[in-house]
């Protein structure tokens, strides 16, 4: 059963990178355009769920990063943003934050203080006891 | 920049508020033992994802939780080497005496510079909220206190100095 699952994720892996990069060109585009918040939601949507992959893991997360730092008005970010991607989106800013790099963190503090008041403590809880789907 | 402090110490705020959910835990392995279980780490359902949250590259807090106890590792912006001893000689003295502070561990955990360990019986005696404005106070006074330590050094470098240097005028 193990066996066949680490063999699965290898296949999936492969496809999963695959994607990964046509979300990332989409992201180019739609970021060209001046459309950080559609950017952010592209990046967000497809967001690995059940793979143990550390490279999709980051690969997914440098496509999240640049659509975050492209975010320059935050509340209307949050406002478009659906209460589904809040949990994601508080789990890619605690990556960003134990990045440790100024800008990133700079970002991710605005925005985390943001979705704190929009999406309550719960928020937090869920991206800090969500051992099994982490980002 | 002063900003960026006040982000920094809300989004540490929110993240205690959330994480310190703490009840007691009798230990799994030996009976009639009570361990905080974030110490020991040995059974990993009991213990949630550890966070860290960086200000930038000097400064960072790391938050890791369990069922039964919670630890706090901080550390401090240190800019130069007169700092980095205060910080280190100022810290260990109050790590010494950490059974007044309670909250406090003896030894920071590796890399920082000053570690709290709370506990679910510290959640009982005392309140939650003012555990936490405490931690985040300590972190505001922190900087202060070791600025003040650097400018008295310097103050009494200079004093003496002049001193001494006025036989030879």
């Amino acid at each position: 059963m193990a066996a066949t699952g680490g063999f699965v994720e290898a296949d999936n892996a492969e496809a999963i990178i695959t994607r990964i990069e046509h979300k990332s060109r989409k992201i180019e585009s739609l970021l060209k355009q001046l459309k950080p918040v559609e950017a952010l939601k592209t990046a967000l949507e497809g967001s690995p769920p059940m793979t143990r992959d550390e490279r999709c893991k980051s690969a997914n997360w440098i496509v999240v990063h640049r659509a975050l730092m492209a975010i320059k008005d935050v509340d209307g970010m949050l406002s478009s943003l659906d209460p589904e991607y809040h949990d994601i989106l508080m789990k890619y800013l605690y990556r960003g934050l134990s990045t440790g790099d100024r800008p990133t963190c700079d970002q991710c503090l605005r925005i985390h203080e943001k979705l704190t008041e929009k999406a309550g403590l719960g928020c937090i809880l869920r991206s800090l006891a969500d051992t099994v789907n982490t980002v | 920049m002063a900003n960026t402090l006040r982000l920094y110490l809300t989004c540490i705020r929110n993240t205690l508020e959330a994480a310190m959910c703490l009840q007691n835990f009798p230990c799994q392995e030996v009976e009639r033992h009570n361990k905080p279980e974030v110490e020991l780490k040995t059974s990993t359902e009991l213990l949630l994802n550890p966070v860290l949250i960086c200000r930038n590259e000097a400064e960072k807090c790391l938050i890791e939780t369990s069922i039964n106890s919670l630890r706090i590792s901080l550390k401090v912006k240190q800019s130069d080497e007169l700092e980095n001893i205060l910080t280190k000689k100022f810290l260990r003295f109050l790590s010494m005496r950490a059974e007044a502070f309670q909250v406090l561990r003896r030894k920071p955990v590796q890399g920082y510079d000053i570690s709290f360990l709370i506990t679910n019986y510290h959640c009982e005696e005392m309140q939650k909220q003012k555990l936490i404005d405490f931690i985040v106070q300590f972190m505001e006074d922190i900087d202060k206190e070791i600025s003040e330590l650097k400018m008295s050094v310097n103050t009494r470098g200079r004093l003496v100095a002049t001193e001494f240097l006025k036989q030879f005028i």
